[in-house]
């Protein structure tokens, strides 16, 4: 992997060129990611806490048409839009988040190829920074990943000092992004990076994943999903602010009788609509059956399938929920019943 | 697609006949007895059903659906003539070959005789490949069961046995046939087990009592064969609501026999 340099004066120099050049730039902001009109607007803060919600709107947004429709007398005609190939860098996200891509382009592609994701993360170029956030929520070693990895990343930045910053250039999307804008590059010093990279603090591993999904499988029927079930009140934020998270509703809206579009919204397993059939009769009827598919999905099923733990532990449903629960405690007890 | 026949089955069940508008769909269009479609009434949205007809009779699609919900709705307001959108077919279906040579029971509850009639049909259509049929469908009253002429037609037929019966309390004055509710008329009839199978859907309390009974008659675990409709978006396993366990029933599904069944976590 290339490494190199580059001052924080160049970086913005980088960001403002990217602009002129009708480059989308997404960064965290106060709340979510924020797409930026002017690079001093873009974050360059690796201490900082992570966002509300993570940039998973960017390639799967909460609404999105999937046709247009027009009616006439006698027939219907469908009109199905084109996602706009045009680049977004994600700049500054943290590890955790930069994950998610490679995570949800599992589910987007095992069978029907999802365009209108394929199209957006082909055209998204990651630029990840190192993160020195650690909260009582975080939990991303438990998960496999850490605040210093640059898997996912296309760039990955490491903060040297305030005003340098390490550049990893790790596949050659990344290259290919960096390659007009050369001249702010200097040669790198991978030494300095490794030794800032290993005094980061990392969260403490708190469970064994593989140990989660054994205990899940034989638990199915198990007591501790109903003392759980009970403090949930199904609001399902833990879903929209997840970075993988990808359940969806399709829903036809009319402009008028003749004309409308379909769309696709995000949806969460938390709500009691979510499976409930036509006949009333609902296979996941109670909010701890609900959860249990939640931890269930993230942690068994999903590795089952995809080979990919569901979860980038950002702890962000933990941070947002209204009732604190704390998904890091709760496969934290599953990993403890699993030793058990 | 276009709306060629609206037949009222029951006072809230309504079944269409349905032919491609475009001929070169129509013509490229194949599927097998069990799979299903997503379709749709542009401006309200989309249902999943699977598709009633046979592969054997492809003048026209056929779908049955009980009023309900918003699209359920919309179709029941439909006329001969208006169009319709189809996405499909999805998911797995029945396995057809494998029960050629073989006893069939085909044994179904209220709308259930939806998705078991395609592969009723398709199998009378090849009736010399096929031993014994037995029928035994039913329904919470007399005015609920669906497809009465066919149901005649069936019980006329001299080379199956078709049997119908309506819950206690269902029945009217003058009804000939049984009365009970599902389970029990099948463990009643005991169609034999030895080289038969069984295809079984229906409301998932039937589903539930009938399996057992289907074991002590004799039937092998993998014999016993059922149609899972759990709430479907996408059809394409990815929307995420109609998994059980790791199973997408879109795309696994909805066809899966009681083997697999057991495997899988109890959530239907």
């Amino acid at each position: 992997m290339e490494e190199k340099i580059i001052s924080k004066e160049n970086l913005l120099k980088l960001c403002s060129d990217l602009l002129k050049n009708n480059v989308d730039i997404v960064t965290p902001g106060e709340k979510g990611y924020i797409k930026i009109k002017n690079e001093s607007e873009i974050s360059l803060n690796s201490k900082s806490k992570h966002t509300k919600a993570s940039f998973k709107e960017y390639v799967f947004p909460k609404s999105e048409p999937i046709i247009y429709y027009k009616k006439n007398q006698s027939d219907v005609e469908i009109i199905e839009p084109k996602v706009e190939e045009k680049t977004t860098v994600i700049f500054g996200a943290k590890p955790c988040d930069v994950r998610s891509i490679s995570i949800l382009s599992k589910i987007f592609n095992w069978d029907y190829k999802d365009e209108f994701f394929n199209v957006r993360s082909r055209n998204t170029v990651l630029i990840g920074m190192m993160c020195e956030y650690a909260d009582e929520f975080c939990f991303c070693t438990s998960v496999n990943l850490s605040p210093t990895s640059s898997d996912g990343s296309d760039v990955f930045l490491v903060p040297h000092d305030e005003n340098t910053f390490g550049v990893k250039i790790v596949t050659e999307k990344g290259a290919d992004l960096l390659k007009p804008y050369e001249n702010y590059l200097s040669a790198g010093n991978s030494e300095k990076t490794k030794a800032i990279e290993a005094s980061v603090k990392q969260p403490e591993k708190v469970f064994d994943a593989e140990k989660v999904r054994q205990w899940i499988s034989g638990n199915f029927e198990n007591d501790y999903w109903n003392s759980i079930g009970k403090m949930c009140l199904g609001c399902a934020q833990c879903a929209f602010v997840c970075p993988v998270c990808h359940c969806f509703d399709i829903v036809d809206e009319d402009y008028n009788y003749y004309e409308g579009r379909r769309m696709k919204n995000w949806d969460g397993c938390q709500f009691d609509m979510f499976t409930k059939h036509a006949s009333g009769h609902n296979p996941r009827d109670d909010q701890s059956k609900r959860y249990r598919q939640r931890i269930s999905h993230k942690f068994k099923y999903y590795p089952d399938k995809f080979e990919e733990i569901l979860c980038t532990g950002c702890g962000r449903c933990s941070r947002g929920c209204p009732v604190t629960i704390d998904i890091k405690g709760i496969v934290t007890e599953i990993n403890e019943l699993a030793i058990k | 697609m276009e709306v060629k026949e609206v037949i009222t089955e029951t006072p809230d069940t309504t079944t269409f006949r349905l032919q491609f508008k475009d001929p070169e769909v129509a013509k490229s269009f194949n599927f097998k007895a069990g799979q299903f479609g997503e379709y749709s009434v542009f401006g309200e949205g989309e249902c999943t059903f699977c598709i009633a007809s046979s592969p054997t009779r492809m003048e026209y699609l056929e779908c049955s659906f009980k009023k309900y919900g918003k699209v359920t709705s919309a179709l029941a307001r439909l006329n001969v003539g208006d169009t319709i959108g189809l996405r499909g077919p999805y998911g797995n279906y029945f396995p057809i070959d494998e029960m050629k040579g073989k006893n069939v029971v085909f044994i179904a509850g209220g709308i259930g005789l939806a998705p078991v009639r395609c592969i009723i049909d398709n199998v009378l259509d090849l009736r010399d490949q096929f031993k014994d049929i037995t029928i035994i469908y039913g329904a919470r009253s007399v005015a609920d069961l669906v497809y009465k002429n066919l149901l005649k037609e069936w019980q006329e037929r001299k080379d199956i046995k078709t049997i119908v019966t309506v819950d206690p309390g269902g029945e009217t004055p003058d009804w000939k046939g049984e009365i009970g509710f599902v389970p029990s008329i099948v463990e009643k009839t005991a169609p034999k087990s030895d080289n038969s199978v069984a295809i079984i859907c229906g409301p998932p309390i039937m589903i539930k009592y009938t399996f057992p009974v289907m074991t002590k008659l004799g039937f092998r675990e993998d014999d016993i064969i059922t149609t899972l409709e759990n709430r479907m978006k996408c059809g394409l396993g990815k929307c995420g609501r109609c998994n059980i366990g790791n199973v997408y029933v879109c795309k696994d599904g909805p066809v899966f026999t009681y083997t697999q069944m057991k495997e899988l976590p109890q959530e239907f």
